[in-house]
């Protein structure tokens, strides 16, 4: 015992004088680059004067941009962008399809707006009847919330489960890392790279500076079909509420003695005790305007601020208090991709079964029966090596409640990883992917087609 | 009393060709009437059938229906051969006879009552003057359709109590045999009248019998107690309490009186939004179809209910005008509305057929609320039957 105690302490010895050569190796490196010192932080690169510079240029009351060369970050077979519940789900179910696979993420973390939005109900897993029909890798990533610790309560059948968003993070970090997918974080899709009607990768703007990174297949997981849209998809542009959901606390420490009624809006519960989650809808606007989403983020802080001012003034919940606001706005629909096929209402009422079904949706509340998505709603109508992802697929107006609920972006999802990964392999366009194949791959990994 | 017993037969052969016709129609009423027949609409011809409701339904509505036709022509015969449709083709009457053999068996016997019949005739002709067919629902083919109210796809209380007037007039008919023919059934005393109005107009003014005078005084007797009752019913029936009516019915005054409660909406309605009026809304409407959007909405393709309803309570309306036809408003609770708590739901707007439902975002709740243009909606109640809030319903469709 006390011989391998020794042991034990002597490889720790060893370990932190490796650790500490190797940071003064890295000190003696950064050293030589420039000319500072000290021990917190360190030189990477001093700025010289470039005489090769392209900068934009205000030329005639116009800003030009010049073209420019940029640095090719990564190449892969699919490339996913966005990192929201149909982002992560393609680029997991594109990597265990064989493909390799680069995932970019605007945000420092992974689950779009279930997490950085603070969406924790999760609303549309299941149809009339109660059955579940989002099945496959969504499922897998709910099935490992169960497993931890107050990631997620109500999950019974037949009923919305709510998360906690640090949980799903988590979880999602570590089914992205055991697939090996190639992460880019703080990576923001800004252009399409297209040769005629074929896309060929996507440049991204980020603290490395505008990059490139060239793909077979790009799966636009983006939510506002950034990638589409620049590379001259045919789209709709449409408006619909833009909220900001907020989180409230001291939920547990309510006095519900006082006579008076309970104040509005105080949201439903988390796996968090004592904290509640709050909806906000907000007005019906363009989700795309920068100065609307500016408004927006400023009105809606302003109002969530006084209204808890008004909770705290309710008799016994003077001790409620605005624990956050989410990082990130709740907007629900902006451009939504002509598609080869469009999911619609009446295909849903008349529950048609399409012979490219690559995943089922389901409702809020289970008010509908299964609807079938077919694979051409994921396709762009003249567009190649692009496929549409979550939220911006192919639907008409009425649809759009149902198709961007999250257990429906990860049937979506699921299907674009797949088929690109299929589309890369088999060096095919998308539209012209092997249906049957997709379909095959989707239910080993057991997504549900019926 | 010589038409107390209209169904002796003069000799065996013509009676064993009575038994094989009035078979015939009994089976050929109750496949038309069967809620699985493919026949589409057939379920009208067997209510259709009878004068007397061709008739009131006509002076009621001031119109002659195209369903009308068929009791007309059945009319046009009576007229000619006294109590011919009893003899040959009432399937309620032939239903009546076995009733009556077993009640004669059990020991009962017939009892005197008064010509009950021609005063419920009198008294619904006087009223139809007014709009209001008093005692329509006691016509026999109504009762008799009704019992097909047990084959509703939800065998409920409403149900039973549609098929209760077949099984009363059965055990009346099985304690005094052969009363309701012959002394209560308003049709068989409307062919009668039918009949000796007829010869009236033959004879002589002059020549009048004693009995066709006594006739004639009831008549007026009769027809202005019913006006004068229906008048009454105008005056205190209220618009207040007036339940969902099946589309294009009639005015509610109007409908309650010419609804033989038959049940042919009910049953042809796909959706089974049509329910009995369980005297929820006054006596009046007992039994009469109202609409209950809690499961279903009334489909805006749809007009089957309008298509068989033998009175023209519900007018006739075909599809293409369908979209144009109010049935209801919807209000809504934003007492239990899921936006007021800014739930994700947009159940309501998407079902709506009419696009008729929007969300409008108030500055001063800082949330959506649903806004129902009037003009697109028709109430058919899509809306309330997509709205997930349990037990009140957050938009309900009202009496527009």
């Amino acid at each position: 015992m006390n011989d391998s105690m020794n042991r034990r302490d002597c490889l720790k010895v060893l370990g932190i004088s490796g650790l500490a050569t190797g940071l003064g190796s890295t000190q003696s490196q950064a050293q030589s680059v420039g000319e500072s010192s000290g021990f917190q932080s360190s030189v990477i690169a001093s700025r010289k004067v470039q005489s090769d510079r392209v900068n934009a240029t205000f030329t005639d009351g116009k800003v030009i941009q010049p073209s420019r060369e940029l640095a090719i970050l990564d190449t892969t077979d699919v490339l996913v962008v966005g990192g929201g519940p149909a982002g992560v789900v393609a680029a997991i179910a594109a990597r265990r399809a064989g493909a390799k696979v680069t995932l970019v993420e605007r945000y420092g973390h992974f689950g779009g707006l279930w997490t950085g939005g603070l969406v924790l109900l999760v609303l549309g897993h299941i149809v009339k009847g109660g059955r579940q029909v989002c099945q496959g890798i969504g499922e897998e990533i709910m099935r490992r919330l169960d497993k931890l610790d107050g990631a997620i309560i109500d999950r019974k059948p037949g009923v919305n489960p709510t998360v906690d968003a640090e949980a799903v993070k988590y979880v999602m970090v570590e089914m992205i890392e055991e697939a090996g997918v190639q992460v880019f974080l703080h990576c923001w899709g800004v252009d399409a790279i297209v040769d005629g009607d074929a896309v060929q990768g996507v440049v991204f703007e980020s603290k490395s500076g505008r990059q490139a990174i060239v793909a077979k297949v790009v799966v636009d997981a983006t939510g506002d079909g950034d990638v589409f849209a620049s590379a001259g998809a045919e789209f709709e542009h449409r408006s619909h509420n833009v909220g900001l959901v907020y989180r409230i606390g001291n939920l547990d420490r309510i006095d519900k003695t006082p006579d008076s009624p309970a104040p509005k809006r105080i949201g439903s519960h988390t796996p968090v005790p004592g904290v509640n989650w709050v909806n906000l809808r907000g007005p019906e606007v363009d989700g795309l305007d920068v100065a609307t989403l500016t408004r927006m983020e400023m009105n809606h802080r302003k109002y969530i601020w006084s209204h808890i001012q008004k909770t705290r003034r309710t008799p016994g919940y003077e001790r409620v208090y605005l624990m956050e606001t989410a990082p990130q706005l709740g907007v629900r629909i902006t451009r939504v991709l002509r598609g080869l096929k469009t999911v619609t209402l009446d295909d849903l009422k008349a529950g048609t079964t399409f012979p490219d079904v690559v995943g089922v949706g389901g409702s809020e509340n289970g008010g509908h029966g299964p609807w079938q998505i077919p694979y051409g709603a994921l396709v762009p109508a003249k567009i190649d090596n692009v496929l549409a992802a979550g939220r911006c697929i192919s639907a008409e107006i009425r649809m759009a409640d149902l198709v961007r609920l999250i257990p429906n972006c990860f049937v979506t999802g699921h299907a674009a990883g797949v088929a690109g990964a299929v589309a890369a392999q088999d060096g095919c366009r998308p539209r012209e992917v092997d249906v049957a194949k997709v379909q095959t791959i989707l239910r080993q990994q057991e997504a549900c087609l019926a | 009393m010589r038409h107390a017993r209209p169904e002796i037969a003069p000799d065996r052969k013509r009676g064993r060709l009575r038994l094989l016709v009035r078979s015939a129609c009994l089976l050929a009423a109750v496949a038309a009437l069967w809620p699985l027949a493919p026949g589409v609409n057939s379920s009208l011809w067997v209510p259709a059938l009878s004068p007397f409701v061709a008739l009131a339904g006509a002076i009621a509505t001031r119109e002659l229906q195209a369903v009308a036709w068929l009791g007309m022509v059945v009319g046009v015969v009576v007229l000619v051969k006294r109590r011919f449709f009893c003899r040959w083709v009432c399937p309620m009457g032939f239903c009546l006879d076995g009733a009556g053999s077993l009640g004669h068996r059990l020991g009962r016997r017939s009892v005197h009552v008064p010509l009950l019949g021609q005063w419920i005739v009198l008294l619904t002709l006087g009223g139809a003057c007014l709009g209001y067919p008093l005692l329509l629902w006691l016509d026999p083919l109504a009762i008799f359709t009704g019992v097909f109210s047990l084959g509703e796809r939800h065998l409920g209380c409403a149900a039973w109590l549609g098929a209760t007037g077949f099984a009363a007039v059965l055990a009346v008919n099985i304690a005094w045999p052969n009363v309701w023919c012959g002394r209560i059934c308003p049709l068989g005393a409307f062919q009668d009248l039918l009949h000796s109005g007829s010869r009236s107009l033959r004879f002589v003014p002059g020549r009048k019998s004693e009995g066709e005078s006594r006739l004639s005084r009831r008549a007026v007797l009769g027809v202005a107690a019913g006006a004068g009752s229906a008048g009454i019913v105008g005056l205190v029936h209220s618009d207040k309490r007036r339940p969902l009516r099946p589309p294009n019915a009639r005015e509610e005054s109007q409908f309650v009186g010419l609804c033989t409660r038959c049940g042919n909406c009910l049953r042809s309605c796909p959706t089974g939004v049509i329910e009995r009026d369980l005297g929820g809304h006054g006596w009046a409407s007992l039994l009469t179809p109202v609409l209950s959007f809690r499961e279903g909405y009334c489909r805006e393709d749809c007009v089957r209910c309008t298509e068989v309803c033998p009175s023209g309570a519900i007018v006739c309306l075909p599809t293409r005008n369908k979209a144009s036809v109010r049935i209801g408003l919807p209000r809504v609770d934003m007492n239990v509305c899921l936006l007021a708590e800014d739930r994700e739901c947009s159940a309501c707007a998407r079902w709506c057929p009419y696009d008729a439902i929007r969300y409008v975002f108030s500055e001063e709740q800082y949330a959506l609320q649903p806004q129902i243009d009037p003009d697109k909606c028709m109430g058919c109640g899509a809306c309330e039957a997509a709205c997930p809030t349990k037990p009140h319903k957050a938009i309900v469709v009202l009496p527009a």
